[in-house]
């Protein structure tokens, strides 16, 4: 049988075949990357896609979870500020109820107890970079302002709605408590009582004092509640934080299974790539020039 | 007639045949690399006997021609092969450069689209800010341009293909009046033997050359030789080419038509043409579709969680992206319809501080669309579309290349030239010239001894 003599077409298919193999694997190692273009991996490219966007969301609800939380804590210290205030004005009204004080007495007691109510007022129109906290969703307006035709001398200018925030795929946690229900709802206010407390030092009636003392004192449920509230939304955020960064580590290897490369095997590739290249050039240099020519003697 | 004279006629007729024998040897190291050339080898016979005074002897040698070694049954697998090789080759670079438009660089819809998605998510943390405000306009407006970008760059690609197809017809052409030109040429009135052979060699290489371009079909009649592609229409019948025409089509791309002017365009197949018409009526108009799809509902359903809710100045939600009239060409013509940030519906009561709305826009990108995946999906799935078709098609053209390879070198082990051979032939023709030189001056030192006979008494 005749044999084809005629190899470089032969060596031309894998010089290439190897420069190829040696090109992929020189751009593994030094990309970092097993999959660069779709065709490289379909059905890890279609992954990816999934994986970015998950990516993506995970650290957006994580940046989110730190933003709300200093707002939550806020929220929270400012609440404890203000069951410090009205516990103290409770303890000055039933001082002042029990009918042996003078009447300078009651009108000093009144003067610091319209000074715990400026303070509540104050406290409950903390704002946070421009955003009051207890307007409900309203939070771009001052929540209480001094009203006179009111009868407890504030108007509420929020509304009753509240926020919920996106911190994880199918996770919303409520982050504010409108301050309709924590300062002046309908089963005690807290700035109606203290009002009425001041209303009622003055006039000097004990009876008076007395009643208004003990709604005042009623109300702070309604701002332990909401404490409890507060805190419970930064436990679960917390909570969720510690999800999001095991998520995170789920998401980044789910990533480096898809797209990444193995350095140890890359390297070995690559230096295998390199080796049959040498290889194959080797073979071609001492194969190709032979010919019959080489052993004949030029005719004489 | 005998004596010194027959062997003097021997002599001669030995060189002329050894003289045939070097030429073909010569001819074939002068083309052991010409793309196409068949190895020639002199056809030597010997005479016939011949009687003289009862006694038999030999009637010397003659050249009966030269003739080239070929194998078509060969040629017709590698141009068959050729043609697929070729086909998947224009599919593949050209996916090659669509999907680069696929991949993550930032600029891909799957980055936009979730850079989009975490400004949402920022903006339910911040309803109010209107730097997360303004965010939200910005990656719509970067969402809306990789949709843009990602459609223009698949109709670039098919117009690249649009333009291949012109380009291709021509050469098709071309070569078709180039065979039939030849095909004359070898026509049993003109053909001598000896030049057939390369003739016909410039012929199989034009041949070999049209079955890239496009699938065709090789038979012979008494005419010569028949080509058509594929699907039967005509391109050379003997001396006479017919040439395809190109007329723009109703979609705006180059139908390919044959001479009658009937459309064949649908049922080409293989070769440039084949794998170019491929690519641009089928494969990229599956892609667009996918993504016109994808922009369409997507934009849609955003535009419909606007309404929902309220932006930042308290009025009604209007449309956040703008839609062309039709679905063809959405992903095309999609822009971003407000300007400004405070135009994003945020609010679910109409209040600036409230986010409600929040979630309905970004449900809009984690639910089912109507097509019954998430945005997110359905552009998975295109990606994997597109890479599985680009790898496919790499696969192929790399498979195919090594059948071609195998039945290259099949090929050349019967026609190729091999240098070791014709070194060999040369020293032996050369040895079998000399030897007939000595013949005619043997005879003719014979002649003049048989002519001096008697003239000179050197004894």
């Amino acid at each position: 049988m005749r044999v084809n003599t005629n190899m470089v077409p032969d060596i031309l298919a894998d010089l290439q075949q190897s420069q190829s193999t040696l090109n992929t694997a020189l751009q593994e190692v030094s990309t970092g990357k097993s999959v660069t273009v779709p065709s490289d991996n379909p059905a890890a490219s279609a992954e990816m896609v999934q994986n970015t966007m998950e990516s993506a969301n995970v650290d957006q609800y994580t940046k989110n979870i730190s933003s709300v939380l200093a707002n939550v804590q806020q929220a929270s210290s400012t609440l404890s500020s203000v069951v410090t205030s009205l516990t103290s004005a409770v303890s000055l009204g039933t001082e002042a109820a029990n009918g042996t004080n003078s009447s300078s007495n009651l009108s000093s007691i009144a003067s610091q107890v319209q000074s715990i109510l400026s303070d509540v007022v104050s406290d409950a129109n903390t704002s946070v970079s421009g955003v009051y906290l207890f307007g409900g969703t309203a939070s771009g307006a001052t929540p209480f302002t001094a009203d006179s035709s009111s009868s407890t001398g504030y108007t509420y200018n929020g509304n009753s709605n509240s926020n919920s925030v996106q911190v994880g795929d199918s996770l919303s946690v409520q982050v504010n408590m409108p301050g309709s229900e924590i300062f002046s709802n309908s089963s005690g206010s807290v700035i109606g009582a203290l009002s009425s407390l001041v209303t009622a030092l003055k006039s000097g009636d004990s009876s008076q004092i007395a009643s208004a003392t003990s709604t005042l004192s009623s109300a702070i449920t309604s701002v332990s509640q909401a404490q409890g509230f507060y805190g419970n939304a930064e436990s679960q955020l917390n909570s969720q934080e510690t999800y999001l960064q095991q998520d995170t580590v789920t998401l980044t290897t789910q990533q480096n299974n898809l797209v990444g490369v193995d350095e140890a095997q890359a390297a070995t590739l690559l230096s295998q790539a390199e080796t049959d290249n040498s290889a194959i050039l080797a073979a071609a240099a001492k194969v190709l020039p032979n010919t019959l020519l080489n052993y004949l003697s030029a005719p004489s | 007639m005998g004596g010194l004279n027959t062997s003097l006629l021997t002599g001669m007729e030995a060189l002329d045949a050894t003289q045939a024998a070097l030429n073909a040897t010569s001819n074939n190291i002068a083309n052991a690399n010409t793309a196409g050339y068949t190895r020639e080898v002199a056809q030597i016979s010997e005479n016939e006997e011949e009687l003289n005074g009862g006694n038999v002897t030999g009637g010397g040698v003659s050249l009966d021609g030269i003739e080239s070694v070929r194998n078509e049954l060969l040629n017709l697998q590698i141009q068959q092969q050729t043609s697929l090789q070729s086909g998947a080759d224009t599919e593949s670079s050209s996916l090659q450069s669509i999907q680069t438009l696929f991949s993550s660089t930032g600029e891909d819809i799957a980055s936009t689209l979730s850079a989009f998605s975490s400004s949402l998510s920022q903006l339910s943390a911040n309803a109010s800010s209107s730097a997360s405000q303004e965010s939200v306009l910005t990656a719509g407006e970067n969402l809306a341009q990789s949709f843009n970008s990602t459609a223009n760059g698949l109709t670039s690609a098919q117009s690249a293909a649009d333009q291949q197809v012109t380009t291709t017809v021509a050469q098709i052409n071309s070569l078709s009046q180039q065979i039939a030109q030849l095909n004359a040429q070898l026509s049993p009135s003109v053909v001598s033997q000896q030049n057939g052979g390369t003739i016909e060699d410039q012929r199989d290489e034009l041949v070999q050359q049209l079955s890239t371009l496009t699938g065709i079909s090789v038979s012979q009649s008494s005419d010569g030789e028949v080509i058509t592609t594929g699907n039967g229409t005509p391109l050379v019948m003997g001396g006479q080419s017919f040439n395809l025409q190109t007329t723009t089509g109703s979609n705006g791309y180059q139908q390919v038509l044959d001479s009658n002017g009937n459309n064949i365009t649908s049922s080409i197949q293989g070769g440039q043409l084949g794998g170019a018409i491929q690519i641009r009526d089928q494969v990229i108009p599956g892609f667009l579709s996918s993504l016109n799809t994808l922009a369409s509902q997507f934009a849609t359903a955003f535009n419909a969680a606007q309404a929902k809710g309220y932006d930042s100045n308290g009025n009604a939600g209007q449309n956040f992206f703008n839609l062309p009239s039709s679905t063809t060409g959405a992903a095309a013509g999609i822009s971003v319809a407000i300007t400004s940030g405070s135009q994003v519906a945020i609010s679910s009561d109409g209040t600036s501080g409230s986010n409600g709305n929040v979630t309905n826009l970004s449900a809009a990108l984690t639910s089912a669309l109507p097509s019954g995946q998430s945005a997110t999906s359905a552009y998975a799935n295109l990606v994997y579309q597109v890479g599985s078709a680009a790898s496919n098609a790499s696969d192929t053209s790399t498979a195919l290349s090594q059948n071609i390879l195998q039945l290259t070198n099949q090929q050349s082990s019967v026609t190729g030239v091999n240098i070791d051979e014709e070194t060999t032939n040369l020293i032996r023709y050369q040895t079998a010239y000399e030897a007939a030189a000595r013949i005619i001056s043997t005879i003719q030192a014979l002649n003049t001894v048989t002519l001096d006979m008697g003239a000179t008494q050197s004894y």
